[in-house]
C-alpha cells in the first residue's frame, strides 16, 4: 500500500476492571494488579462460576444526564466514558469540519445485553410476565447504538456502523478505521470496542460452554482452568501521523499495521494456520520485519486450547524469535472483555510501547510443556520496546491482529 | 448404580451420535473420539439427569474410561446429599 499515510494514535481512553480510565489502568497493569473477584452484579446463589472482571464504582449519573442515560445501554456508557478520555486527549475538535472527514467504529459481540435481559425479564417473567415492553429497549439493545452515540457526542458525520466479530470485534473495528485513515477515506477515526454482558443469563450461558475458571485467569500457566468475563471499553484517536506532528499532538504510537484472516474451521476450536497468517498479514501491512517485534498482547484467554494453540501459531510467525519475545496476557487482570478485548489490550500495547514496559501476565503458576515462551509472568519488564503485536482470535475462528510501532 | 451406568452410555451414545451397543463400562474415553461440542452436551445431559454441577477441569476426577464418569456422577450425587439436607440448591 504505497503513497498511503501513516495513523498515529494521539488519545487513548479505557474503562475496565482495573481501573476507569487510562493511568489507573495503566498503573494496574505495570503493578501486576487485577480487577478480577467476586461477580456483584448477578446473585451467586445460581452461579457455579461466581469471579469476573466487573467495571467497578462507576455511577452513570456522574457522567449522563438522565434524558442522556435513558437512551444508554451500558455498553454505550463504557463506549462514551472511554471516549470521551480518548476525545480530550487528543485534543481534536470534530466540530470544525474535520468531523465530515472522521469515522466512527465501535466493535461490540454482544451490544446492549443488559436492555435485552431486562426487557426478557419483563416480557417472560413471574406472573405470566407483562406484555408491555420498554418504548427504548430497540435504540438501546442494537448493537450499532454506541458507534451512533459516539457521533452524536462529538459531531462526527463521516462513516460509521458497529463492526462484530465476537471476541474479535474491537481488532476489527480498529483495523478497518485505521485502514480508513492510512488510505486517505477518513482523515481521523474514533474506534474501539466495549462489551457489558455480565447478565446472569450471558454467565450461565459461558458456564455451560465449559470455558470459564472458577479461581482464576491464568494464561499460558500449567493449572489454568479457562478464562474469566470481562466487561468496559476502550477507545482510541487515530489520524494521519503527518498531521499529528504538524499540529505537535502529542503521539502515544504509531498504529502501522492489520491483519485479517478465517479459519473456516471450527466454531469454537481456534487454528494455529489462521492465528498465524493473520499476524504475517499484520507484520506484512505494517513493514515490519519479525524480528522487530518485542512485545506480544497475546489473546491469552486462558483456556487449554488457546493458549497452547496461540504458543504454535506464534512459534509459526516468528521461527527463532518467538524465544525472544515478551508475550503477555493482560485478560488475567482485566478478564476476557469479549468484543471490547482488542480496544482494552490496544491501550496496554500502546502503553507497553510509550513507556518501555511490557505489562505481565498476572496469576501465572508455573510452565506448562504446551507453552513455552517467554510470558512475562507476574511481574512488568522495563523493555526498550520497538514495535509489538496485538492479538484477537475469536469463536468462529475470525483472527484479527494489530501491529504497533513506537513513536 | 447400574441404573446410572446405563443412563449415562444412553447420554454418551445419543449426545455424541454414538452406537449404544458398542458402549460398555470399560471403553475409554479417547477411542470414541468425542467432539469438544459434543462433550459439552454430554455433561449439560448429565447435569440435567442428574441434577448435579460438573465441575471445570477439576484434577481430582481422573476420566480415562465411561466407568470413571459413571464414578464420578456417582460422587457428585453423593457429595449433593450433604448441600440438599442444608436447604440449598
Amino acid at each position: 500500500m504505497t503513497g498511503m499515510h501513516r495513523v498515529a494514535i494521539t488519545g487513548l481512553g479505557c474503562i475496565a476492571a482495573p481501573g476507569n480510565d487510562v493511568p489507573s489502568f495503566w498503573a494496574a497493569l505495570k503493578e501486576g494488579r487485577g480487577g478480577i473477584g467476586p461477580v456483584a452484579s448477578v446473585p451467586h446463589d445460581k452461579l457455579n462460576i461466581r469471579i469476573a472482571a466487573e467495571v467497578r464504582d462507576f455511577d452513570p449519573a456522574r457522567h449522563f444526564d438522565e434524558r442522556k442515560l435513558m437512551l444508554l445501554d451500558r455498553f454505550s456508557q463504557f463506549t462514551l466514558v472511554a471516549a470521551r478520555q480518548a476525545v480530550a486527549q487528543s485534543g481534536l475538535d470534530f466540530k470544525s469540519g474535520l468531523g465530515r472527514e472522521t469515522a466512527a467504529i465501535i466493535g461490540t459481540g454482544a451490544g446492549g445485553m443488559n436492555t435485552i435481559e431486562d426487557a426478557y425479564t419483563r416480557l417472560f417473567g413471574g406472573n405470566g410476565g407483562s406484555s408491555r415492553q420498554i418504548p427504548l429497549t430497540i435504540p438501546r439493545l442494537m448493537i450499532s447504538a454506541a458507534s451512533s452515540h459516539v457521533t452524536m457526542e462529538f459531531g462526527i458525520t463521516g462513516p460509521s456502523f458497529a463492526v462484530s466479530s465476537a471476541c474479535s470485534s474491537a481488532n476489527h473495528a480498529l483495523g478497518e478505521a485505521f485502514w480508513m485513515v492510512k488510505s486517505g477515506r477518513a482523515r481521523a477515526a474514533v474506534c474501539g470496542g466495549s462489551e457489558a454482558c455480565i447478565t446472569f443469563g450471558t454467565m450461565k450461558a459461558w458456564e455451560a460452554l465449559r470455558v470459564l475458571a472458577p479461581d482464576a485467569c491464568r494464561p499460558f500457566s500449567g493449572g489454568r482452568k479457562g478464562m474469566v468475563l470481562g466487561e468496559g471499553a476502550a477507545v482510541a484517536v487515530l489520524e494521519r501521523l503527518d498531521e499529528a506532528k504538524a499540529r505537535g499532538a502529542a503521539i502515544i504510537a504509531e498504529l502501522a499495521g492489520f491483519g485479517m484472516t478465517a479459519d473456516a474451521g471450527d466454531i469454537v476450536q481456534p487454528s494455529e494456520q489462521g492465528a498465524s497468517d493473520a499476524m504475517n498479514l499484520a507484520l506484512k501491512d505494517g513493514g515490519l520485519k519479525p524480528e522487530e517485534i518485542g512485545y506480544v498482547n497475546a489473546h491469552g484467554t486462558g483456556t487449554l486450547a488457546n493458549d497452547a494453540t496461540e504458543t504454535r501459531a506464534l512459534k509459526r510467525t516468528f521461527g527463532a524469535h518467538a524465544a525472544k519475545l515478551m508475550v503477555s496476557s493482560t485478560k488475567s487482570m482485566h478478564g476476557h472483555t469479549l468484543g471490547a478485548a482488542g480496544a482494552v489490550e490496544l491501550v496496554a500495547a500502546a502503553m507497553a510501547l510509550k513507556d518501555g514496559v511490557a505489562p505481565p501476565t498476572a496469576n501465572y503458576q508455573r510452565p506448562d510443556p504446551a507453552c513455552d515462551l517467554d510470558y512475562v509472568p507476574n511481574t512488568a519488564r522495563q523493555a526498550k520496546i520497538g514495535a509489538a503485536l496485538s492479538n484477537s482470535f475469536a469463536f468462529g475462528g475470525l483472527n484479527a491482529v494489530l501491529a504497533l510501532r513506537a513513536v | 448404580m447400574a441404573e446410572i451406568a446405563e443412563k449415562i452410555m444412553d447420554i454418551v451414545a445419543r449426545e455424541a451420535k454414538l452406537d449404544r451397543a458398542k458402549l460398555a463400562l470399560d471403553t475409554r474415553l479417547d477411542a470414541l473420539k468425542i467432539e469438544s461440542l459434543d462433550l459439552v452436551q454430554i455433561l449439560f445431559a448429565i447435569e440435567d439427569e442428574f441434577d448435579v454441577y460438573v465441575p471445570y477441569n477439576d484434577e481430582s476426577y481422573k476420566l480415562e474410561t465411561l466407568s470413571d464418569v459413571v464414578n464420578g456422577v456417582n460422587r457428585l450425587i453423593a457429595e449433593k446429599q450433604p448441600e440438599a439436607a442444608a436447604g440449598q440448591n
